[in-house]
């Protein structure tokens, strides 16, 4: 089973992706995007979240949701530093010696860490094994009707540090001005959710652990998605600017086979993704299509898609 | 290409400080406006850089990276900055040059700081 999800979010002065700091000056992330006016299209540059900070994010909760079920992370995923066995000291953590042959090396790995199981990782050593991550994300990128509306603009900000009478400016309060750059937007970003390859071997295809694991992972995974979307505990500097708005849209799509809904950046994108999934269902794959706009909530779609693959008995 | 001398010391020192971003997106570019951008954060992040740079006996600015000591050069004047614009309007290949230069070692010895 595959589940696909479009996510529209609108966020006044957020700061949930800063690139970099120069100075007293911390830079929001910003793409070059392209976008028609008048007939003609120009490129202009919009506030952004990269997909591995949504990426990063989706494992975070993904631990707390494996633990709260009873399943194995890692001691580096439990602390959300996700190394992903990435070399010869990380690996000795889980198997001790190190097997020789690839295969062995990601059983072990997949057996005891299910943030590596879903989201993949890449062991760098002699032999290298990787595993694909079984969850998607893109960027979040601002609505195309509306982008050119999307603003990113720096707030300036105070630090107040008490001077003692020893520094050169006598006891006086001493400010520090640093200046915060932050985005307004409606984002849209798409995640999508492989459930077929939670659990099973990326080498072989073959299953690594038995059914009924397989199947609470999945719940895992699911839940995790869940919960970020309901939390909106994504992004950075969330303590400070927290971003003012929501969720306002997501489309659910569950298919047999993977099918990812159309970017939720196009204004038509959910009846565009109902129309390819009548295509798909002509030839003969079943699915589910559950929409939350306007009247409904998103966590009613998402619970919807749940119940779905739990009478598939996906999980 | 000795006419954007200020735009390549300023990217260079950013090479020299691993900040690689500025200089590949100025080389990469496709048309005029990823350049111009690049180059607004790119003059924004120096001067914040430069403002709160130390100097040294000789009186000039560094910054130390790594144990070392990294000149920082002046801020390229408003003539040159729109020069160069005027110039990447009507060809895209002089940014591609100029980040290009930004990443060769400097033919003589540069002496960075205030000149
Ligand atoms: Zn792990």
């Amino acid at each position: 089973m595959f589940l696909s999800v479009g996510v529209r979010f609108e966020a006044n002065v957020e700061a949930l992706n800063m690139v970099e700091t120069a100075g007293n000056y911390s830079k929001h992330r910003r793409v070059p995007y392209l976008v028609e006016e008048d007939g003609r299209l120009k490129t202009v540059y919009v506030p952004a979240l990269s997909g591995e900070s949504l990426a990063h994010a989706y494992q975070e909760h993904l631990v707390r949701e494996a633990l709260g079920l009873g399943l194995p992370v890692c001691d580096d995923c439990r602390r959300d530093e996700f190394y992903k066995s990435m070399n010869k000291v990380h690996l000795k953590k889980k198997v001790n010696p190190i097997p020789d042959d690839p295969r062995d090396i990601e059983i072990a790995i997949v057996r005891s860490c299910v943030v590596e199981d879903v989201g993949g990782f890449l062991y760098a050593e002699k032999p290298p094994v990787r595993r694909s991550s079984a969850f998607q994300v893109s960027y979040a990128l601002p609505v195309k009707s509306v982008a050119l509306f999307a603003t990113s603009e720096p707030q300036l900000h105070a630090r107040h540090a008490q001077m003692d009478s020893s520094s050169k400016k006598g006891n006086a309060s001493e400010q520090m001005i640093y200046y915060v750059e932050t985005g307004t937007a409606l984002y849209g970003f798409t995640f999508n959710l492989d459930l077929d390859a939670i659990g099973v071997s990326a080498i072989t295809s073959e299953p690594i652990l038995d059914e009924d694991e397989i199947k609470t992972r999945r719940e895992a995974a699911l839940r995790a998605l869940f919960r970020m979307l309901s939390s909106a505990q994504f992004g950075a500097k969330l303590s400070r600017f927290f971003p003012v708005g929501g969720i306002t849209e997501v489309a659910v799509a569950v298919t047999e086979h993977p099918f990812v809904v159309t970017s939720p950046i196009y204004d038509d994108y959910i009846a565009r993704t109902e129309r390819r999934l009548k295509v798909l269902e002509g030839l003969g794959e079943n699915y589910l299509f559950a929409v939350a706009t306007g009247e409904k909530v998103p966590e009613e779609a998402l619970k919807e898609a749940m119940d779905y693959l739990r009478e598939q008995g996906a999980f | 290409m000795s006419e954007y001398e200020g735009i390549v010391k300023m990217l260079r020192f950013f090479v020299q400080m691993k900040n690689f971003g500025y200089v590949d997106r100025i080389g990469n570019a496709l048309n005029p406006e990823p350049v111009e951008v690049t180059l607004h954060e790119a003059l924004r992040a120096f001067r914040s850089v430069r403002e709160s740079a130390p100097v040294d006996e000789s009186g000039r600015r560094y910054v130390e990276k790594d144990g070392k000591k990294i000149p920082v050069p002046g801020i390229p004047t408003e003539e040159e900055i729109k020069a160069f614009l005027d110039d990447v309007r009507s060809d895209i290949g002089v940014a591609k040059r100029v980040a290009t230069l930004a990443l060769a070692y400097p033919s003589k010895n540069e002496s960075g700081g205030d000149e």
